[in-house]
């Protein structure tokens, strides 16, 4: 156990010191505080596009372009790139160190190479979860800090949905939690891809095309795709949404973070496979 | 003899009380709402629109003649553009800005009311049509049916138990024809939503809005703050 | 004397080519090994097994008597190694690259053990600088640092010379020496350059594509008394005739038109000359070679 926390040490040290790791900080930062400007300054206007359907019928009375409303946009935006980010530094763990030779350097100590890859896995996961605190303390707090608390008018495809102020802080805690179990998912593909290949662009490379696929398809409603939706990630990564409706599709929230899950332990368990018995040649 | 005497008694001293002229029947309507300068009350909302999922709300109701109107809450609601709570006293108080007509009678609510049609006599005005099902024996507004240019047909029916001789009802359900609200999957991102049969979003269908008034609060002369103050 | 490396019968493919063909040799502990062998020959591929970077196909890797697959955690322990060249994390300076080893070998070594360490290999005074500021020569240094900061048993070095000056050559010279006579470390040392093996180590493994081809004590392969002479005739005719009952015949090993090949001790060779020249035999060249000289430029030449 002592061997594993040194090599997950060693794994955390490297993330925290490679300047890449701040570019997905510095991403979420600048994309969260640009939106935050725009909606303070222009945001009645952004939101006359959704209430301009109904706005002859009915009047929207409260407080709707609120920290809550910022941050469930800021969340539905960032969903896209989010994943992006993680690939850009999970998909380099271990591809990144063959390229460079230091692998070498990292599979001749004691350590086992099933302990290497979990610690390397373990350290993307790690790095995941303080992008989602940094997107929390960005989309959720400092929104909330500008543009004040209150119901959430939640958008999708079957409308609208207000979620009440006092009934919304455990949905984005679960939320965040959705959405750390997407990433995950993003990460182990991350880590696999990253121990198949030996340079760090093609497993970056090849995430962002599984998921701009994936995401493409999961768009159109055509009965081909419909076959193969519920067997892509990508299309239960946005279940966090889920949390925003009501009733509460519980079942279907379960389901997908179950299928999530299991995306982990496959994807992990292939690496940790196929790690063990790649030859390292470079 | 003396029971047909009777019935004919009775028949007439309905007729008596009962009011047929429509002119008579606004004017007593407006005597009750001059009766109030204004109101607070407790209200509970429970909504039915089409595309909209929200939980019943409470809130604080405030009103002053002729049209300041508005419900304080902690979140947010919908009201229909156009406002019976905010505009029937005012639509009916200003008599030289429209001709009424009886054009039958109903019972609603188990009380007859006279269904007076309210039109305007300039062109200009928003409305296009009022319809008023006024209780002839003692005027209260059970129902309305009011069609502007730009915010259609609206309809409300009045519910009163406790406060009647005010006008101010314990319960009104207002419906409204509207076609339900949509949202594109790109907008709303949502890959594992099918996206709706667009002929069933086009379609208009009729949403509800029921508003449970309690704890009339009458000519209080509160503070004119009250319209203007932030939401709590 | 136990063996450190044992390696039976191992070979390993990529794809259709065989990189090391049923390979078999020893390491016995407390000596210096010579691993040499063209480029190609299948020494990375070897060492990297070794070190269990890859895995092979077939055969058997016992270090300190045990088997790698089975107890591959107790050996790594006891190993140090540099394989190809040295490679860091270019964003950490040279401590931390050599803490990070040495934390996952649960050292804890202070501030002075560091500075020793880094005295030894020749960096006292870079040790807080980045690597990426390295050059090729202190990266060499950096490796062997890393090698040698948990005392390890066996000492592998890949190719060790490679972008050292000469002074650096000369050092690493020292210290392998001096780790091997004061420590009593073994080391397996590949390279290309049979002189740099001679000069250092004790045996010698030579290899090429993938098979031994010579293995032994470096006293007995560069040995005087068994050389390769070759000699080269003007009328070979005549020279074969001259040579007839002579004591040289019997060592004859090849001819081929005026080339002689002989196996003889080195003090043979002034003898089979006079004789010679007193015969009127026109000589237009003569050389000899060691056994261990022979093997490699066969394989070099090849």
């Amino acid at each position: 156990m002592k061997e594993f926390t040194a090599v997950l040490r060693n794994e955390m040290l490297k993330t925290i010191r490679r300047p890449r790791t701040f570019i997905g900080f510095g991403v979420i930062t600048f994309i969260c505080l640009m939106l935050q400007g725009a909606f303070y300054q222009d945001g009645k206007e952004i939101l006359s596009t959704v209430t301009g359907q109904f706005e002859n019928v009915f009047t929207i009375q409260g407080h709707i372009l609120n920290g809550n409303l910022i941050c469930y946009i800021l969340l539905q935006t960032l969903i896209v790139q989010m994943p992006l980010l993680v690939a850009f530094v999970t998909g380099d763990l271990i591809s990144g160190e063959t390229a460079s030779g230091t692998i070498r350097f990292l599979l001749t100590t004691p350590a086992s190479r099933g302990k290497i890859v979990v610690a390397k896995w373990l350290s993307g996961l790690i790095y995941t979860f303080l992008l989602l605190v940094v997107l929390g303390i960005f989309a959720l707090i400092i929104s909330r800090a500008i543009f004040g608390v209150g119901d959430l008018m939640a958008m999708n495809s079957e409308g609208l949905t207000i979620i009440r102020a006092d009934d919304i802080n455990w949905r984005w805690g679960c939320a965040f939690l959705i959405a750390f179990l997407s990433l995950g998912v993003v990460a182990s593909l991350g880590t696999m891809l990253s121990c198949m290949m030996d340079n760090s662009i093609t497993p970056i490379v090849t995430i962002m095309a599984v998921i701009i696929i994936f995401t493409i398809i999961g768009l159109f409603d055509m009965p081909t795709f419909e076959m193969i939706k519920p067997f892509l990630f990508t299309t239960h990564m946005i279940s966090w949404r889920s949390l925003f409706e009501e009733p509460l599709p519980a079942k279907t929230i379960l389901s997908s973070c179950v299928i999530l899950f299991f995306h982990i332990v496959a994807f992990l368990s292939i690496s940790i496979y196929y790690f063990k018995r790649k030859d390292i040649t470079t | 003899m003396k029971n047909i005497f009777l019935i004919l008694l009775s028949f007439i001293s309905f007729h008596a009380c009962a009011i047929d002229d429509p002119k008579t029947l606004i004017r007593e309507l407006n005597k009750k709402f001059n009766m109030v300068s204004d109101y607070t009350a407790h209200v509970d909302m429970k909504f039915d629109i089409p595309g909209v999922k929200m939980n019943r709300m409470s809130g604080k109701v405030f009103f002053k003649q002729p049209d300041r109107f508005r419900i304080r809450t902690k979140g947010i609601f919908f009201l229909p553009k156009q406002n019976p709570m905010q505009n029937m006293s005012a639509m009916l108080l200003d008599t030289n800005s429209y001709t009424s007509i009886i054009s039958g009678y109903e019972t609603v609510g188990g009380h007859n009311c006279a269904i007076v049609n309210i039109i305007p006599l300039k062109n200009i005005s928003e409305l296009i049509l009022g319809k008023f099902w006024i209780d002839v024996k003692n005027p209260l507004v059970m129902k309305t049916q009011i069609t502007t240019k730009n915010n259609g047909t609206i309809e409300t029916e009045n519910i009163f138990t406790s406060t009647s001789h005010y006008t101010l009802p314990d319960e009104i359900v207002i419906k409204i024809e509207t076609k339900k609200i949509k949202m594109s999957k790109l907008m709303s991102a949502d890959l594992n939503k099918k996206a709706q049969d667009k002929s069933k979003t086009d379609a208009l269908e009729t949403g509800t809005i029921r508003l449970i008034f309690s704890n009339y609060k009458i000519n209080t002369k509160f503070s004119d703050n009250e319209f203007t103050a932030a939401d709590n | 004397m136990s063996s450190a490396i044992l390696l039976e019968n191992v070979t390993k493919k990529f794809k259709d080519f065989t990189a090391v063909d049923d390979l078999s040799f020893e390491v016995k502990a407390g000596d210096i090994y010579g691993f040499l062998g063209p480029n190609g020959s299948g020494k990375s591929t070897t060492l990297r097994m070794i070190m269990s970077l890859i895995k092979p196909d077939s055969g058997a890797v016992q270090l300190f008597g045990q088997s790698l697959r089975d107890n591959r955690h107790t050996i790594m322990k006891k190993i140090g190694c540099i394989i190809e060249k040295p490679d860091f994390y270019s964003y950490l300076s040279a401590k931390e690259n050599i803490s990070l080893f040495a934390s996952v070998h649960q050292l804890n070594y202070t501030k002075k053990q560091y500075e020793e360490l880094f005295e030894l290999v020749g960096l006292k005074g870079r040790e807080h600088d980045k690597v990426k500021n390295y050059s090729h020569g202190m990266k060499q240094r950096l490796g062997l640092a890393q090698t040698l900061i948990h005392d390890p048993e066996l000492i592998i070095l890949d190719e060790p010379n490679t972008g050292l000056d000469p002074q650096g050559i000369l050092d690493l010279r020292h210290l392998i020496l001096s780790l091997n006579k004061e420590r009593g470390k073994t080391i397996l040392f590949s390279s290309h350059i049979l002189s740099e093996v001679q000069a250092i180590c004790t045996n010698m493994i030579v290899i090429n594509k993938g098979k031994t081809v010579v293995q032994g004590r470096v006293d007995d392969l560069l040995s005087q008394e068994n050389l390769t002479v070759k000699l080269e005739v003007v009328d070979p005719m005549a020279c074969n005739e001259k040579l007839q009952d002579t004591k040289w015949m019997a060592l004859l090993e090849s001819r081929e038109e005026k080339l002689f090949v002989f196996k003889m001790g080195k003090t043979e060779i002034p003898g089979m000359i006079d004789y010679l020249t007193v015969n009127k035999i026109a000589i237009e060249r003569i050389d000899y070679r060691n056994q261990l000289e022979d093997y490699f430029l066969k394989i070099t030449h090849n």
